[in-house]
């Protein structure tokens, strides 16, 4: 398959047919990413024309106390986020990875937060974290527990994540069965007649060949942690337009749309892909070292 | 047949329209508010066949952000809403139209407005705005609750410790689960304006010097005042916490789970379709006596409208008598105009409570500080102010963050 290539005017053809998608990525993706590097040597406040500002945008985050506290908050979800959404979702990928009663039923179950309407499932979490007759304290308080403030600020930062992650199993779960289902049944006969226990088999049979799956899910959800923005704001907006535990993108946001410093939004914006360029490129090369020759 | 003629009336609407000049009038609000404006526009119509007026609403939020996407996209709105507060970040960036030349051309325009409604508008080039209606914070009082308790209504001789030591007595577990049902007082905490302004003011404090740079609630009449809610809110505990009231929405007073309230005037329509009994009583005063705040929303046009003629129009017809007069019916807000203040079309509204409390409360009454950089000063303050609230700081402590952040925001907007 991989042999057939498009010849001579068929070339043609295919360009004119992507073209609209070609278009769209080059205006749409790429202009954007553009002036938005652009804008952030701008002082812009969306009013008066832009002035240069050469990198007075970038030397002033430090000291910007939203940012580096929203900055440090992402940081902290996507320590946690990344590795329970990838332990979680391959583990539900590999108990839905074999014939059991109910077995689609379950796929639909674990992927329907991704299908579902932030803003819904951000009010349903609301409900269950809240103070008083809350889901989640009616729940403890069935076994003599105090009621818990699941979004005060001891606890904020797990319940936020533990809200992000359970609606992210369903995406990773996805992503893992695929990988699962196109490991040969073989190796494992094979693993089996050698005496692998589980854990060997695991270990040096689906982890071996799950390796692309791993860190392409891996980037992927790094990707979200830091992009993180509808659950963690409808959990934790107060009355003052603010959030109690801001991140990045909120950051932005707000830079931008609330504060006239269209600038500053553009230099943050620019300072999270960064971030995000960073961590891919070492996945990258993670991937090159442990990943299948 | 029938569909020909329709259509030649449809062709001749069109022409007839096109001969008119369309103008925007872009505000905030709900579906009811957008609602009363249309009865305005139509009414201005009337008296002015050439000019036609087409309504935008949108919440608030989304207001300002499609606000901005327009100035930038180069097509804002003939006629918009402004929040007193927030004008001079707009009026700075010369995106609004000067009105001074309209009003020297009309010097009656202004006569019998409130005065202390069109400070917040006056730069030294004169007026690029107008206030629409203005509004005063008195506190709301649910007379059910008074009543079951055998509790006196609140006085205009009451004090802060007054309200707090009756908010004790209205803080109730009514079912007897262990949890409080009922709290005595809620105010919204992070804006100064329904509550925390008028406390700090009748302490003895101040809240900002702008033209200074200077944010002045470190100052120990301010703190005691601070400390005055941070009592009532955790030592008492007889106002909700922000998550006790996320359970029953925004407003504490309006889901019925406490006693009194602090808000302006246009917390009237939406507290009249509850059941509950309530009527409105002054502020309390405090150790430097009654004060209270007042803000106003007003009417702006766009430097770049393209008939700034037909936006001034209906500007002037809205502050005016007759649009005073519509606009008072619906009781969002209070007249701008004394003699519709003080007519039976603001006096006499639907709703039956003491409405004359409102206009009175200009009498101790404070202009909400008006100034560059408000909404990132006031992000600022009320997120540091919010560390007392969820007792994460004292008030010391929260109150020096909350003027060094203050501050920072001051300068960045200098």
């Amino acid at each position: 398959m991989s042999g057939l290539k498009p010849l001579g005017r068929e070339k043609w053809w295919v360009l004119a047919l992507l073209a609209p998608t070609l278009i769209g990525l080059l205006l749409g993706t790429f202009g954007s990413i553009l002036a938005t590097l652009g804008l952030s040597l701008y002082d812009w406040d969306l009013l008066t024309p832009p002035e240069y500002a050469g990198l007075s945008n970038y030397a002033g985050l430090p000291g910007d106390r939203m940012f580096v506290k929203s900055l440090w908050n992402t940081v902290a979800f996507a320590a946690l986020y990344v590795p329970l959404t990838m332990v979680l979702s391959l583990t539900v990928a590999m108990a839905l990875n074999r014939r059991v009663r109910g077995e689609s039923l379950f796929r639909v179950l674990y992927f329907l937060p991704v299908v579902s309407s932030p803003t819904a499932v951000g009010l349903l979490w609301t409900w269950i974290y809240a103070e008083d007759h809350g889901a989640l304290n009616e729940l403890i308080g069935l076994f003599g527990a105090d009621p818990v403030r699941w979004l005060g600020s001891e606890m904020v930062l797990y319940s936020v994540v533990i809200a992000n992650v359970w609606g992210a199993i369903g995406e990773g779960m996805i992503v893992f069965l695929a990988g699962l289902q196109a490991i040969p049944k073989e190796h494992y006969e094979v693993a089996r007649i050698d005496g692998a226990t589980v854990w060997q088999r695991l270990r040096y049979v689906t982890l071996p060949a799950l390796m692309p799956s791993l860190f392409f899910q891996a980037v992927l959800a790094t990707i979200h942690a830091f992009q993180a923005f509808d659950y963690i704001y409808i959990l934790t907006r107060t009355g003052n337009g603010n959030s109690s535990l801001p991140t990045l993108v909120f950051s932005i946001y707000r830079s931008g749309f609330r504060f006239f410093r269209m600038g500053d939004a553009a230099a943050q914006a620019v300072v999270l892909t960064l971030i995000i360029l960073v961590f891919t490129w070492v996945y990258f090369r993670l991937q090159r070292r442990w990943g299948p020759a | 047949m029938r569909l020909r003629l329709s259509a030649v009336a449809l062709l001749l609407s069109a022409g007839a329209a096109l001969s008119q000049t369309e103008i925007t009038f872009q505000l905030w609000g709900s579906p009811q508010e957008g609602e009363v404006w249309s009865g305005i526009a139509q009414a201005f119509e009337a008296g002015h066949p050439d000019i036609s007026v087409k309504i935008e609403l949108a919440d608030w939020d989304s207001y300002w952000e499609k606000l901005r996407v327009q100035m930038a996209g180069g097509t804002p709105p003939d006629v918009f809403a402004m929040d007193a507060p927030l004008y001079p970040d707009w009026q700075s960036r010369g995106v609004l139209l000067n009105l001074q030349p309209y009003l020297d051309a009309d010097p009656a325009a202004l006569d019998g407005v409130y005065p202390i409604t069109l400070e917040a508008y006056n730069t030294p080039e004169g007026y690029f705005g107008l206030p629409r209606d203005f509004q005063t914070i008195v506190l709301y009082y649910n007379k059910d609750m008074f009543d079951a308790a055998g509790v006196a209504y609140p006085t205009d001789a009451w004090t802060w410790d007054d309200l707090r030591a009756t908010a004790k007595t209205l803080t109730l577990d009514k079912d007897g689960d262990g949890a409080t049902d009922q709290w005595g007082f809620w105010a919204e905490a992070y804006d100064q304006e329904p509550f925390w302004g008028s406390v700090i003011w009748s302490h003895g404090g101040d809240i900002v010097d702008a033209a200074a740079g200077k944010t002045l609630i470190g100052s120990p009449e301010a703190s005691a005042g601070f400390e005055f809610i941070r009592a009532m809110l955790l030592d008492d505990k007889s106002m909700p916490t922000q998550s006790q009231l996320a359970q029953y929405g925004y407003d504490g007073f309006l889901a019925g789970i406490s006693a009194m309230g602090v808000s302006g005037h246009w917390s009237v329509p939406d507290y009249a379709t509850q059941s509950f009994a309530w009527d409105v009583a002054p502020m309390p005063s405090g150790p430097a006596g009654r004060v209270t705040g007042v803000n106003s929303a007003g009417f702006v046009i766009a430097r770049d409208s393209k008939n700034p003629d037909a936006a001034w129009e209906f500007v002037k017809y809205a502050t005016g008598d007759a649009g005073q007069t519509e606009l008072a019916k619906i009781g969002f807000a209070v007249p701008i105009r004394e003699s519709v203040a003080k007519s039976e079309a603001y006096l006499g509204q639907a709703v039956k409570i003491n409405h004359q409390m409102f206009i009175d409360a200009l009498a101790y009454a404070r202009v909400k500080p008006v100034f560059k950089g408000y909404e990132e000063w006031s992000g600022a303050v009320g997120d540091a102010l919010s560390l007392i609230w969820s007792e994460e700081s004292g008030v010391e402590d929260a109150l020096a963050e909350a003027v060094a952040n203050g501050d920072a925001a001051l300068a960045s907007n200098r």
